[in-house]
């Protein structure tokens, strides 16, 4: 496995034609170290699947390098690169065993029989795959067919990287979790370098130790998911990760002193002196998981109406407002607030973020 | 394949008809809709039976899945469309009127220009809604709307959709997988399982009170944890055996439960990392995987031969593999018969 670098990374594609604007990515500087559990994760048309194509050499960028383990591959063809790939669609041969779609890619480089046998028997112990061995994959289940797929791509011991597509797509929901599982597993065990791109931030967040969000063929975060969840980047991110999403809370400047746009409320006077020296345009952000409530008035808390109750079996979410001030709050699932009911809420200083232009502020 | 079925929605009412692929909340919906015919018996509309009136002369709205929009008419023109060619004459004044009133509701205002390709799933998802209401049709049946949505999308209109129908006259059934849907947008709930309504009333209530294993695990976001007991009367209690490692004292509220087997039921958020007061029950696990779900972890837990899913309220990531010590809450068992399914009885609690 090996350490995989993007620099100063340029590409431009011609729009296509549902596509209103043409395509780019521009100047992206991304590093997956060896041996990580990582994801790309952004909407549909975001470019994540062309980079994972710049990675395995199918797409030449327009400027800037790829590098593993430092040396610069930009030149070298696909087959070249020892980059295994896991689809959306499982990749097997039907007609063979799983041992054999397994030992197949060695047996090609022309690997000596007992060697091949090892190392085969060595895989499929750990992708749990060694009571089916003698299966022919076309009556596997789709999920162990992806295993088998994964398999294929990692029994070569000079495989450089994993570079999976929305490999969960075809996996019934029932069979999900093992997959998810096993992927995890294998790449713990075997300390694969693995980049897993995705739409889907449950799949990104579950799978990897690092995640890297992209929108527009840009990087906006790139983070563990608990510095993704606690200190997003932009609202955007705050309100992409997490359910439900970060409150945002728009603030301006009254003659020297912070305040909430269009609201009388006061803010504590940790957050507005953490944000004094700002002067573009300020938001705070909290999660509806950090807001304080209490049915009781208390000291420097503020008063809101709930407006709204929504159950969620564990917890409730509580959609409070003051003024044309609105935010979510999330309380225990036994609550009994209701609709129309004053609840007194805290904002604690250390989980407000605090954003100047759009941008986490870090004091 | 439906059974037996017996139903009565109230008016004003939202109905989330809730169960797995295949228990026949599609069919139910589709045959109450008038879109399918039952084998036998009958439906009724405000106590006028409707079985053989077809779809078309009854006064309903229907959802799809699959966002069904006129492709090429703008989505103005959509969602007059059921005025239009509706049997009541509208004034075009009338029905422009109609028309901003509902893609207010939705959001749509500033795309009414467009085609639904030049718009996004959601956006065209919301359409069909606006063509639903705009009818101000009596009985509105929605079939997974918003299955084909992705993740923050299917968030957002749940809250929204709540809103939307609320305070409205007549019935509105929503057919859905997703527990999480029941929860947040229904009056009522219809549980259904293999073809039968296994319960039915008020959503919190169902969710409270399950009345069979089948709704209590399936009705559960995530699923309620179930797994084999012993259970042994003691002196003014029970015990309970789950393991060589995990038997305990509570008391039931039931007297006199027969010595035997039954399912033990815990839902995910009562179990937990640490136990602070010192009451809850530890046994040793090891972690299959951690699931970040929304804001929650969803930590697949292993003791033994049992498996288990703990939910934590923040995102915080476990090695495969890893083993620490779980507790159980015992203020929150139920206990259901092995056989049957049928709930049997829950721990003496003194909250909720």
């Amino acid at each position: 496995m090996a350490r995989i670098e993007l620099k100063s990374l340029t590409h431009r594609y011609a729009s296509s034609r549902k596509e209103t604007s043409s395509f780019a990515i521009e100047n992206l500087d991304i590093s997956w170290e060896d041996g990580t559990a990582n994801a790309l994760l952004g909407p549909s048309g975001c470019g994540k699947t062309t980079l994972l194509n710049i990675i395995s050499g199918l797409i030449r960028p327009t400027g800037g390098s790829v590098l593993f383990d430092g040396v610069e591959v930009n030149e070298r063809p696909t087959r070249d690169r020892h980059i295994a790939q896991v689809f959306q669609f499982p990749v097997v041969y039907d007609t063979m065993t799983v041992f054999d779609n397994l030992a197949f890619p060695l047996r090609n480089q022309g690997i000596e029989g007992k060697t091949v046998n090892a190392r085969v028997r060595e895989i499929m112990e750990i992708l749990e795959l060694d009571t089916l061995a003698n299966t022919k994959t076309r009556h596997l289940n789709p999920a162990e067919k992806q295993i088998v797929s994964l398999g294929r791509g990692i029994v070569r011991k000079d495989t450089v990287a994993v570079l999976l597509d929305e490999p969960l797509t075809v996996i019934d929901p029932v069979l999900k979790l093992d997959l998810r599982r096993k992927l995890k597993l294998v790449q713990q065990e075997l300390r694969l370098t693995m980049i897993y791109v995705t739409h889907d931030q449950h799949e990104a967040l579950t799978f990897a130790d690092h995640v890297t969000i992209i929108r527009d063929g840009a990087i906006v975060q790139s983070a563990t998911p608990e510095e993704l969840f606690l200190y997003p980047r932009t609202p955007f991110v705050g309100y992409f990760i997490g359910s439900p999403g970060m409150n945002t809370i728009r603030c301006e400047k009254v003659s020297d002193r912070l305040k909430i746009v269009d609201s009388e409320l006061e803010l504590p006077d940790e957050i507005a002196h953490k944000a004094s020296h700002l002067n573009g345009t300020i938001e705070l952000g909290i999660r509806p998981e950090f807001v304080e409530t209490s049915p009781d008035e208390k000291p420097n808390w503020n008063r809101f109406t709930v407006r709204m109750v929504d159950h969620a079996g564990a917890y409730q979410v509580l959609t409070l407002e003051s003024g044309s001030l609105r935010i979510k709050a999330r309380v225990e699932d036994h609550s009994s607030s209701r609709e129309g009911d004053s609840l007194w809420i805290n904002t604690p200083h250390d989980r407000t973020n605090v954003y100047e232009d759009g941008e986490l502020v870090t004091l | 394949m439906l059974r037996n079925l017996c139903l009565e929605l109230e008016a004003g009412s939202f109905v989330a008809l809730l169960g797995p692929t295949g228990s026949g909340k599609t069919t139910l919906l589709r045959i109450l809709a008038g879109i399918e015919k039952p084998e036998s018996g009958q439906v009724f509309y405000d106590g006028v039976d409707v079985t053989s009136l077809p779809v078309q002369e009854r006064e309903i709205a229907f959802v799809y899945q699959q966002f069904v929009n006129y492709p090429s008419m703008s989505l103005f023109d959509n969602i007059a469309s059921p005025l239009v060619v509706g049997k009541e004459k509208h004034s075009k004044k009338e029905i422009r009127k109609k028309v901003m009133e509902v893609a207010e509701l939705l959001g749509l205002v500033e795309i009414l220009n467009h085609l639904p390709e030049e718009v996004s799933g959601g956006q065209r998802q919301r359409c069909a809604i606006a063509r639903a209401l705009i009818k101000q049709a009596r009985f509105i049946f929605l079939d997974e709307p918003l299955a084909n949505l992705d993740y923050k999308l299917r968030e957002e209109l749940r809250t929204e959709l709540k809103q939307i129908f609320k305070d409205r006259d007549g019935v509105v059934l929503y057919a859905t997988p997703e527990p999480i849907d029941a929860l947040t947008m229904a009056t009522h709930v219809a549980f259904l399982h293999e073809g039968n309504v296994l319960q039915y009333g008020p959503a919190l209530d169902v969710y409270r009170n399950p009345s069979h294993t089948a709704v209590a695990s399936y009705f559960c976001h995530p699923q309620m944890n179930l797994f084999p007991c012993r259970v042994e009367s003691r002196d003014g209690g029970y015990l309970l055996r789950a393991s060589q490692e995990l038997a305990f004292e509570v008391g039931l509220n039931r007297d006199a439960l027969p010595n035997d087997h039954y399912l033990l039921g815990i839902r995910p958020h009562h179990l937990f990392l640490s136990d602070p007061q010192n009451r809850m029950i530890p046994f040793h696990s090891t972690v299959e995987l951690a699931e970040v779900v929304g804001s929650n972890t969803e930590l697949h837990l292993r003791h033994g031969e049992i498996r288990m899913s703990l939910l934590m309220q923040r995102v915080e990531q476990f090695p495969v593999g890893k083993e620490l010590t779980s507790y159980i809450d015992p203020n929150h068992l139920y206990v259901f018969n092995k056989e049957t399914g049928a709930f049997v009885t829950r721990t003496s609690n003194r909250s909720e």
